[in-house]
């Protein structure tokens, strides 16, 4: 068994803690009721997707001025899991909002913020497959990268400015009973070891997958390099 | 420094001088965004009461997707990268080819938003007004340099008209709302004008900037 | 000091090597040529020349300075003319040019006498679009020699030049130091004093006039 096999393992084991602690020890909550419970993972995920988009920022700008591929490699496979976790946010904002607001989605300052940041990032990704692996496409994704996370809070501040305009529902931010807060703060940490665990297992992929590139699992455009150009 | 201007200024030039000979975008643009416009009479049903709230969502729509073709032409053609090639092999500044190119992409945005604007207002009833040109030229400026500065960048890569409103769209949400809003009020909504104005022109400064500084790390290797 | 010194240059494309550890030596005034098939890396290597690309890994010192870090100031003195000429067709040959002058930072007065020079004298105002294939290559090369560089980089410039190609060429090349890939032996063996040639990316030897033997 390798070690990350084992890190894995360890990872996944220690989110039954929270499970735990979410399901028997944190209280119900008195207005929303049971669906209050997505609440710790949801945020924890938010938190750990916009952790792992702030480690591609930090990759993007190290890599933009020395060339390391380290730093590179990193950014992706941070993109990757920032992206997975930007999705169960999403995922799990939506199963929240439907029994507490009646309707799946609003076009609220934080939803529209989560999105737009899984679009953004989605087109990092997008952008990696589909360029020539190499320098020209690491610095593109790295730019996207750049802007991308300078763009969230930009969207965040406009959406929100608009809400004062035209306002919709408001979330409801309650102080926390200490013992929703250890829930949470527990969850949040355990989650956070989580996606350390998944960035750190990714990298090692995209190290191996830089050195042995094959036609199996090299991204379309090397096999698209092969056939001869369009004439135009 | 100046140099950088007169290369800016020359490749603008070159641009807009070729566009102008072969006529090529700007009567395709401008056809397109008023059959925006015919469409989305269809699809809104539009009628006199509620003309006033759709227009500004149609002006936007018919925008970014006209400026999503006018900036991806901008880098798009394959002597253009050849050419893009030679300019990068002189030493010009990266950043002035770039601000020279994105400035030709808005001005011949701007050719269309000529056609759109008043296309608007025919078709929908809705105002013309100065207030109304100002927001929609404010926020051309920082989506041309957005568009242009991704459009550089999709335009060596596979299936690049998918991949530029992805990367692109996500950027100009900010203006589309700041300047959403201040066509609405342009357009007889409640709410605060000059304040939507503010946030445009911060936004452009703020991209231009950014751009500017991304330019080099985009279409040089 | 040599004009190039490249060392071990190597070019990958995801899992194809285009160019594999090509070492070159080239002093001032001295003009190479460049042999091999299609595909066996010529154009790679010129671009990496030119800094137009960058090598997966190796050493190159042009003028002495650093390739893969000074091409700003190098770009200046080495004039390229590569595969596709990439004019503007909407504009003449004369609007063409006095472009580059500004990007270059040269005066325009020079672009008359450098579309004489090249044989376009007569076409000067003509749509680049409007030109022959040939005149396209001579335009490519004017532009190439706009700045007074003082290595080329020529990446088989005699393609569509016609009977009196090598002559030009042999006129530009003058004083200069050059690198031409060419499929011609005669030219390369007429304009070159050094030959090398490419073979699936490896250099197969550099030499005086080499004669190909298949």
């Amino acid at each position: 068994m390798t070690r990350y096999t084992r890190l894995a393992g360890v990872a996944v084991l220690l989110m039954l803690v929270p499970a735990a602690l979410i399901f028997f020890y944190a209280p119900e909550d008195y207005l929303q009721g049971v669906s209050q419970r997505i609440f710790y993972l949801h945020v924890s995920s938010a938190i750990a997707a916009f952790t792992s988009f702030g480690v591609v920022l930090v990759g993007s700008v190290i890599y933009l001025r020395n060339g390391s591929l380290t730093a590179d490699r990193v950014a992706r496979a941070a993109a990757l899991v920032g992206v997975v976790f930007t999705t169960v946010t999403l995922v799990m904002g939506m199963l929240w909002a439907k029994p507490i607001w009646g309707t799946f989605w609003t076009w609220d300052a934080r939803p529209t913020s989560t999105l737009v940041l899984w679009m953004i990032y989605a087109g990092y990704l997008l952008l990696r497959r589909l360029a020539e692996p190499g320098r020209q496409a690491a610095r593109w994704a790295a730019i996207v990268g750049i802007f991308g996370f300078i763009d969230v809070p930009i969207v965040y501040f406009s959406v929100t400015w608009w809400r004062t305009i035209h306002p919709g529902p408001v979330i409801l931010t309650d102080a926390l009973p200490p013992e929703m807060l250890l829930t949470f703060l527990v969850t949040m940490a355990c989650t956070l070891f989580l996606a350390g665990v998944m960035i750190a297992i990714r990298y090692r992929i995209e190290v191996l997958m830089d050195e042995a590139p094959s036609p199996v699992m090299a991204p379309a455009a090397v096999i698209a390099k092969r056939e001869p150009e369009p004439a135009r | 420094m100046i140099r950088s201007a007169a290369v800016a200024l020359a490749v603008a030039r070159k641009d807009l001088t070729s566009e102008w000979r072969t006529r090529e975008l700007v009567p395709a643009l401008g056809q397109f965004v008023v059959l925006a416009l015919v469409i989305a009479n269809f699809g809104f049903q539009i009628d006199s009461r509620n003309a006033a709230t759709i227009a500004p969502g149609v002006l936007w729509l018919a925008l970014v997707f006209a400026g999503l073709v006018a900036f991806g032409r901008a880098f798009a053609a394959e002597r253009e990268q050849s050419s893009l090639e030679a300019m990068l092999l002189t030493p010009a500044p990266a950043a002035a080819i770039f601000a020279g190119k994105a400035l030709a992409a808005a001005l011949l945005l701007v050719v269309c938003e000529a056609v759109l604007l008043p296309a608007l207002s025919l078709f929908f009833g809705t105002p013309l007004s100065l207030a109304l040109v100002a927001a929609v030229l404010l926020a051309t400026v920082g989506m041309a340099a957005l568009g242009c500065l991704f459009a550089a960048m999709v335009a060596r890569v596979r299936a690049r008209e998918v991949l530029l409103p992805l990367l692109t769209l996500p950027l100009w949400i900010p203006f589309i709302v700041a300047g959403g809003q201040a066509v609405q009020v342009a357009m007889g909504a409640d709410g605060s004008y000059n304040q939507a104005l503010g946030l445009l022109l911060d936004f452009d400064i703020l991209f231009l900037v950014l751009t500017t500084l991304a330019a080099r790390f985009v279409l040089d290797d | 000091m040599s004009t190039i010194v490249a060392n071990q240059l190597t070019q990958r494309f995801g899992s194809e090597l285009a160019l594999d550890s090509v070492d070159l030596v080239l002093d001032p005034g001295e003009h190479l040529a460049v042999l091999g098939e299609n595909g066996a890396g010529k154009t790679t290597l010129l671009r990496i020349l030119a800094t137009a690309a960058r090598p997966s890994s190796g050493q190159l010192l042009i003028f002495g300075l650093d390739a893969t870090r000074e091409r700003g100031r190098l770009r200046s003195r080495i004039g390229f003319v590569s595969h596709s000429p990439g004019h503007y067709p909407a504009l003449s040959a004369t609007e063409n040019l006095e472009f580059f002058c500004t990007l270059q930072g040269v005066d325009r007065g020079r672009v008359a006498e450098t579309l004489r020079l090249v044989g376009l004298g007569e076409v000067a105002f003509r749509p680049a679009g409007l030109l022959s294939r040939g005149m396209q290559q001579r335009l490519a090369i004017a532009r190439a020699i706009l700045h007074d560089p003082k290595l080329l980089v020529l990446d088989e410039p005699d393609a569509s030049l016609g009977s009196d190609g090598a002559d030009l060429l042999a006129q530009v090349m003058r004083g200069k130091t050059a690198v031409l890939a060419t499929h011609d032996q005669a030219m390369a063996n007429r304009l070159c004093q050094r030959t090398m040639v490419l073979r699936k990316g490896r250099s197969l030897g550099a030499g005086t006039r080499l004669r190909v033997v298949r």
